[in-house]
């Protein structure tokens, strides 16, 4: 390792010597560099970073190692029917036939990310992403309707499994994706790019499930144009420490983004929901509804934030609502719902409450024969069902996966 | 069937308790049907909670038993699979559980706890539909979730609902009356006394002796400070109506 690659991080502690060296072995790259240099401006965030402060991966990630006793989850998401991409710590499949609509370029070289000094871990992914047997960017570009639902599953043993993939849908195409995060690897950092062209139609899904010793930094941005509709909804169970970062940017008129999510932490698991939304356009629709329940030594995260400039952010129409239960004591729920409104004819609303499930709801359910567990389980999968409803053929598959641990 | 001997209770917590039941006994034999009346405060909804469980009530003397057994040592659902069955003064809210779903679970678990095999689908909808039609439910109403937008009426007839769909040993009935109309009020007292039979008790706790008109009790006890003071037939219902609660019990204690 070169002193001047070493000295990119100030006080660097094991696990970003590792992410040092790893970029090191990569080929020279302009675009690599520039994203590595974002990242290693700050190094792995932590709790003194705005915005990292519940979430602290220094703290995480002392070192880069195979975790002794991984967690790797299995998929629940239905493959049959589907075109599989999977990224493992060291490899890369993908299906060989596509349909028509679907153009797929694995390219070896980073590509530009713009947003890399807003989120280092993206940039991270970026930087990271390739080497001998995966692509430094999966570029996909659709221009067709009617296709298969593309899966991506990022899982395996191994020490740290980056991945970073661009999707473009141009004018009107539909896509349906789902993203199954599993653990197995020590440090897992993906960088997902959706860019929604005019009256484009996106539906996205994302599982994340793994064991007390994964680290997991899912970053996804996302690009809307004039008219287009992007769904996600996303069911995560947490990790050592689980963060699923997306930032939305309405960049023109009348975009739609629907941003749901449920998170169900037990001990030792952590995972966090961060969104940032902005209304770079008028007349642009937002709604947000992220539901959570925690156990004794869980911990759940949220950080919402919708940012409308002052000039282009008229007639903007957006909600954001949170809510928690905290279902035992020693369960940790942290939020943080921003509204930054600058635009003065606009409707923003927001809603956050965290609480115990209803003591007359409990005797209620138990005086009927109902156990206190079931009914504890009842009450919680009712409560977060309303954040999974939008996800079509894969509702039943998440509720399923939400009841089975409710149930444990 | 149920036996009460000398109980006493207190609501709340720690310094806060209060004693609301002071040592009350009551026996009501299978078959019969029991009425409870007094006057606001007397105890009567704690009286039905402290039988059916609810925390931040505590038992700090005497016994209750069903059938021999010592319910008051048991969690709420063991109450229920041994037959106790509270039909609720405000019957809450479950949203996003279904009607059909919630009586579904409660059958079973209590089958489960009694070591009974689980009721099948066809035989549970089959059920279903015929105490529906009794109670004049809509079945739309079975899919919606428990009491959720329901006006008084549907919610009290919903109760009547789940207790025949649960078939419990011994009814505890808690102002049933309250916030029904006429109509409602008949509904309700059919469904109630369709369910009476040689092997089941019933409690009715009221306030007024309208209900007991249609539901007739075999007894009527009158509940004040926490204790039975007054025991009587049916006409002891329409005197306290007609001398209030102050007249009848001015003679007595």
């Amino acid at each position: 390792m070169t002193t001047a690659l070493r000295d990119l991080i100030a006080n660097p502690n094991a696990a970003e010597l590792e992410l040092i060296a790893r970029y090191g072995m990569l080929p020279e790259d302009a675009r690599r560099e520039r994203a590595f240099e974002a990242f290693a401006k700050g190094g792995l965030p932590h709790r003194r970073v705005e915005g990292w402060h519940w979430t602290d991966f220094k703290a995480a990630l002392p070192v880069i190692e195979t975790p002794a006793e991984t967690g790797v989850a299995a998929d629940p998401l239905p493959t049959e029917g589907a075109l599989v991409f999977s990224f493992t710590p060291t490899g890369f499949t993908w299906p060989e036939d596509l349909p028509e609509g679907i153009r797929v370029l694995a390219k070896p070289e980073a590509q530009a990310f713009g947003a890399s000094e807003d989120m280092p871990l993206g940039a991270l992914a970026a930087a990271l992403a390739g080497g001998k047997t995966k692509p430094g960017t999966l570029m996909i570009e659709v221009t067709g309707q009617d296709l298969p639902r593309l899966h991506f599953r990022f899982s395996g043993d191994g020490e740290a499994n980056f991945a970073r993939v661009q999707i473009i849908l141009r004018p009107g195409a539909k896509l349906a994706i789902s993203e199954s995060y599993l653990g197995g690897a020590g440090f897992t950092a993906s960088l997902m790019e959706y860019s929604l062209q005019a009256g484009a139609e996106f539906s996205r899904t994302v599982y994340q499930r793994a064991g007390k010793a994964e680290v997991l930094a899912a970053t996804a941005a996302v690009q809307l144009d004039e008219g287009a509709d992007y769904r996600q909804t996303t069911l995560a169970f947490g990790s050592k420490l689980s963060r699923l970062e997306t930032r939305v940017t309405h960049q023109e008129t009348g975009a739609k983004a629907t941003l749901n999510a449920a998170y169900l932490c037990a001990a030792g698991h952590h995972a966090d929901i961060t969104t940032e939304v902005r209304h770079g356009a008028p007349a642009c629709v937002t709604r947000q509804l992220t539901k959570g329940a925690v156990l004794d030594g869980g911990r759940g995260v949220y950080q919402g934030k919708f940012f409308v400039p002052r000039n282009v952010g008229q007639k903007t129409d957006a909600d954001m609502q949170h809510n928690a239960l905290l279902l035992e004591e020693g369960a940790e729920v942290f939020a943080k719902p921003e509204l930054e409104i600058y635009a003065d004819d606009v409707e923003c609303a927001h809603g956050n409450t965290s609480g115990a499930l209803d003591a007359n709801q409990m005797f209620y359910m138990r005086q009927r024969g109902i156990a206190e567990e079931e009914a504890r389980a009842l009450l919680t999968e009712a409560f977060i069902a309303e954040a999974l409803e939008e996800t079509g053929e894969l509702e039943d598959v998440l509720r399923e996966q939400a009841r089975a641990w409710l149930a444990r | 069937m149920l036996k009460i001997e000398n109980l006493t209770a207190t609501v709340g917590e720690a310094e806060e308790a209060k004693q609301i039941i002071n040592g009350l006994t009551l026996e009501v034999p299978a078959g019969e049907v029991h009425a409870i009346m007094g006057p606001n405060g007397a105890g009567k909804s704690t009286l039905s909670y402290v039988l059916t469980g609810r925390s931040g009530y505590e038992v700090t003397g005497g016994s209750a038993t069903l059938n021999g057994d010592d319910i008051l040592e048991m969690d709420p659902e063991e109450r229920a699979a041994k037959g106790m069955f509270l039909s609720f003064q405000y019957p809450v809210e479950i949203p996003g559980v279904p009607v059909m779903t919630f009586v579904r679970t409660a059958m079973n678990s209590q089958r489960k706890l009694r070591g009974e095999d689980e009721i099948s689908a066809p035989d549970f909808i089959k059920k279903s539909r015929e105490i529906a039609k009794q109670l004049k439910l809509d079945a739309e109403m079975l899919k919606r979730p428990v009491n959720v937008g329901f006006s008084g009426g549907e919610k009290k007839r919903l109760e009547i609902y789940q207790m025949m769909m649960l078939e419990p040993r011994f009814l505890i009935l808690d102002e049933t009356d309250s916030g029904l109309d006429i109509d409602a009020l008949k509904t309700v007292a059919e469904g109630v006394n369709a369910m009476r039979s040689p092997e089941r008790g019933m409690l009715v706790i009221t306030h007024y002796q309208r209900l007991l008109d249609y539901i007739k009790p075999d007894k009527v006890h009158v509940l004040a400070a926490g204790r039975i003071v007054k025991t009587g037939g049916p006409d002891l219902a329409h005197r306290l109506e007609a001398e209030g609660y102050d007249g009848v019990l001015g003679e007595a204690v």
